[in-house]
């Protein structure tokens, strides 16, 4: 468990640097269980941030939403750094977007949280579709503590954990200016099952199901806008001088926007689940980025987000990558 | 004899056709396409050629929009390693198109729709094979209907 | 208005009946998203449903509409739109949603009279199924509407324990409801009396609550103040707010063409985009997620009621359930009346 009141403190700290502009982190929502983004530009704005299992959203986007107006003439640009609060696999974000150089690492101020798992709001939504006043998650021993209205339910971890958190690799944040609490060791391991067994399908099963799923999508781009490492200054898709990607909404376009929106992110999705939690019509976008995730393992030995310094995926190569495939 | 309409001729002639659209770089493969064609090897006529600069130019949006516009197929062509006019042109394309083969076979499309080839200049003969092979190929996993562009206008 | 009652197990007949005749419309389950699709037999109905996950505005003001047909180049011609007449049915509307259509009204007729959305209009036929259990982020009520008023509807029913309470409101109501006589009986006095009950424990129900009073005038004075940041701070211009919600009408048209030919199609457009404003000499006038956002929110309470007299929000709460980062609308316009001059 976290000490809500030793990220406060670093974060009061930090907001109190001249070389910061704001630090952003979570505070409670406007009903239910909702947790939302928040922003500190002043140290007392810090105290109501708070961490609990419900802060699952990716806040490495913000860095990247940043707008830089044109300036005038004798304006200085706002160079002052943004605080960010993560979770381990946000810490990866941030560094592939380090290793991508989206940002320099002087341009954000890391305040890294260990995490030992997130609920997924769904889930949670199922099991809990009241709306009461006090609501509350805490992390046990191995299991959750919900609190509603006073009242408190115990429930397993496995029943509302987040599928991403059941194979987390990475709970500690790899990259930190401040870490907040005691580093915590990685026990699972990640093991595509999910994929696999979809793998396994025939062509035309799996086509059937991706069908049924891209039909569905009404390419509003929230999976785009969601994703902090979608952040290219025109989308593909926006582009209208070649238009790659039609606007009309029909299974056609629906699915090459679907998988290349898969694509640009191969060998970058550190998968954060981000896109599918905000993907309004459900659609397991997550299955897509797993798969590719788990095939550059086995192809190039390559995992997204966990150095730096490393090139990007696929603007390197090795003589001898797989080639079995070429005629 | 009787003159036959167009819609009849298309009865007559019911076998697929396969509608494959080739990138071929401008410094090996496209030349391999060029010295089959004055050695006089003969081809299937299904290849349709779009010159690229390098097999590295070919984005991964120009085989799913070539899918969407009707090709039943793609044949991407380069220079053997280490034999690219941009030096790693090829090396790069290479690992794109197996990323992209493993997406497309997930998606339930075959990831045989979607081939890559190494075709130096001077080898018209294997250029010649491979358009065949990939053609047969794609004759018998027939007309690409997945996500093709309805156009119902 | 006329009154009758449905028992519950004719309701398949009562719907068959529809289907002969017109083009049906009703929430359909796939994969636990309720959706408005098309029937062809009543059986594969949902209607244990808060309310469908894209709202009815897409059957009538569609999401990828085709304006008309062309063949380009100098021989080139144009084929008028082929309006389709088929008369439809929606069923197990809300009556939120119903209102949304009258709102949507206003957009679409009046100085310009948009061919397609009316022609839709004009052939389709509402039967609404009223809200017996609203969801946690409904705020019909602070509208003063009900989730089980027939106002906006032609024909409403309410689930009133074994039976349907059916409202007929109006000619087109009339018109359906003539060939679905001989399935319903005249209400009596008690069934509108349960009704009533019903419909006030619905309202108990909901429990979000947004402050409108004197919202309109109060939005002309607080346009920068910067209150409209720190809403927008967490926003990531996603759209999900405005595509799912049911009075949002902005679209953008493309031509779609190969060389022999074409067509111009209307599709779906936000206002949370930044290409939405974008000009050819690519200056923005929105260029941030503050103007973006604040225009979502003027343009529902500033813009629409100082136009046409109505507040352009029907409070389904689909934008609030959906929005990835709890952009709460109720919220939102809560404190902007309570933001200090």
């Amino acid at each position: 468990m976290v000490d809500e009141k030793k990220l406060q403190d670093a974060v009061k700290k930090t907001v109190s640097r001249d070389d910061v502009k704001y630090v952003v982190g979570y505070e409670k929502g406007t009903y239910g269980f909702q947790v939302t983004p928040s922003f500190a530009y002043d140290p007392k704005d810090a105290d109501k941030f708070i961490f609990s299992p419900l802060c699952v959203y990716n806040l490495a986007v913000f860095p990247m939403l940043e707008e830089k107006p044109p300036l005038r003439k004798d304006q200085e640009p706002d160079t002052r750094k943004i605080g960010v609060v993560v979770k381990g696999c946000d810490a990866r974000a941030i560094v592939q977007i380090l290793q991508e150089k989206g940002l320099n690492r002087e341009d954000v101020v890391i305040i890294g949280i260990p995490c030992t798992g997130v609920v997924d709001p769904k889930k949670l939504q199922a099991q809990f579709p009241e709306n009461g006043k006090n609501m509350d998650i805490k992390t046990g021993k191995d299991n959750f503590i919900i609190t509603i209205d006073e009242k408190t339910h115990t429930i397993a971890q496995d029943k509302l954990l987040d599928e991403k958190c059941k194979h987390c690799e990475y709970p500690t944040p790899i990259l930190y200016d401040i870490l907040i609490g005691d580093e915590i060791k990685a026990t699972k391991k990640e093991d595509y099952k999910e994929i696999e067994d979809l793998e396994k399908k025939s062509m035309k099963e799996k086509w059937e199901y991706w069908e049924k799923q891209f039909e569905r999508c009404i390419r509003c781009y929230a999976c785009r806008n969601a994703c902090p490492l979608c952040y290219c200054k025109e989308c593909m898709v926006d582009q209208l001088s070649p238009q790659w990607v039609r606007r009309s909404v029909n299974l056609s376009e629906n699915t090459a926007w679907n998988l290349l929106r898969a694509f640009h992110l191969a060998g970058r999705c550190i998968g954060c689940g981000q896109c599918e939690r905000s993907c309004p019509m459900d659609i397991p976008l997550m299955q897509l980025n797993k798969k590719i995730e788990k095939e550059i393992k086995e192809l190039f030995d390559y995992i997204a987000g966990i150095d730096p310094e490393e090139k990007p995926l696929l603007a390197m190569f090795k003589p001898d990558d797989p080639e079995e495939f070429i005629l | 004899m009787k003159y036959k309409k167009w819609s009849e001729a298309d009865k007559i002639i019911e076998k697929f056709e396969p509608n494959i659209i080739g990138f071929l770089c401008n410094w090996c493969s496209y030349a391999g396409a060029d010295l089959a064609g004055t050695s006089r090897i003969q081809y299937p006529p299904n290849l349709k050629v779009i010159r690229v600069m390098c097999s590295g130019r070919v984005n991964p949006i120009f085989v799913i929009n070539a899918l969407q516009q009707g090709a039943d197929g793609v044949l991407i062509g380069g220079c053997h390693p280490g034999d690219c006019h941009y030096e790693r042109g090829n090396y790069l394309a290479r690992r794109r198109m197996a990323v992209l083969k493993k997406l497309l076979e997930y998606a339930g499309i075959d990831p045989n729709r979607v081939r890559m080839t190494w075709v130096s200049a001077a080898e018209g003969n294997k250029f010649a094979e491979v358009v065949k092979q990939v053609t047969e190929d794609i004759r018998e996993l027939g007309p690409m209907q997945h996500f093709k562009r309805d156009n119902t206008w | 208005m006329e009154k009758y009652t449905l028992p519950k197990a004719d309701l398949p007949k009562f719907i068959k009946e529809m289907i002969g005749k017109n083009r049906v419309y009703a929430p359909v389950e796939n994969d636990n998203v309720t959706l408005f699709k098309e029937i062809n037999t009543p059986s594969n109905i949902n209607l244990d449903f808060i309310n469908s996950k894209i709202p009815p505005k897409s059957l009538l003001f569609q999401q990828t509409e085709t304006l008309f047909k062309f063949i380009p180049g100098t021989k080139g011609k144009i084929d008028p739109p082929d309006l389709d007449d088929k008369k439809t049915v929606i069923f197990g509307i809300r009556p939120c949603d119903a209102k949304s259509f009258a709102i949507l009204d206003h957009a679409f007729t009046g100085d310009f009279n948009d061919p397609y959305f009316i022609n839709h209009r004009k052939n389709t036929t509402l039967v609404g199924m009223s809200c017996t259990k609203p969801g946690i982020n409904c705020f019909c009520t602070s509208f003063n509407d009900s989730p089980a008023q027939s106002k906006y509807l032609d024909i409403l029913l309410t689930d009133i324990g074994d039976k349907y309470y059916v409202e007929v409101t109006n000619e087109k109501g009339k018109q359906l409801a003539k060939d679905l006589k001989k399935h319903m009986q005249p209400a009596k006095e008690s069934d509108t009396e349960k009704k009533k009950e019903i419909e006030k424990k619905a309202i108990k129900q909901i429990t979000r609550n947004q402050k409108t009073e004197g919202i309109t005038e109060k939005l002309d004075k607080i346009f920068e103040n910067p209150f409209w940041k720190e809403v927008a701070n967490k926003c990531v211009s996603c759209g999900t707010c405005t595509y799912l919600c049911p009075t949002c009408h902005c679209f953008d048209i493309q031509d779609e063409s190969t060389l022999t030919k074409g067509a111009r199609v209307r599709v779906w457009d936000t206002c949370m985009n930044p290409e939405y404003t974008l000009h050819a000499s690519k200056f923005n006038p929105r260029p941030a997620r503050t103007n973006r956002v604040r225009n979502r929110i003027y343009h529902k309470y500033n813009y629409y009621p100082k136009n046409f007299d109505i507040i352009a929000c029907v409070g389904c709460g689909r934008c609030i359930d959906l929005c990835p980062v709890n952009i709460d609308i109720i919220d939102v316009v809560t404190k902007a009346g309570e933001v200090k001059l």
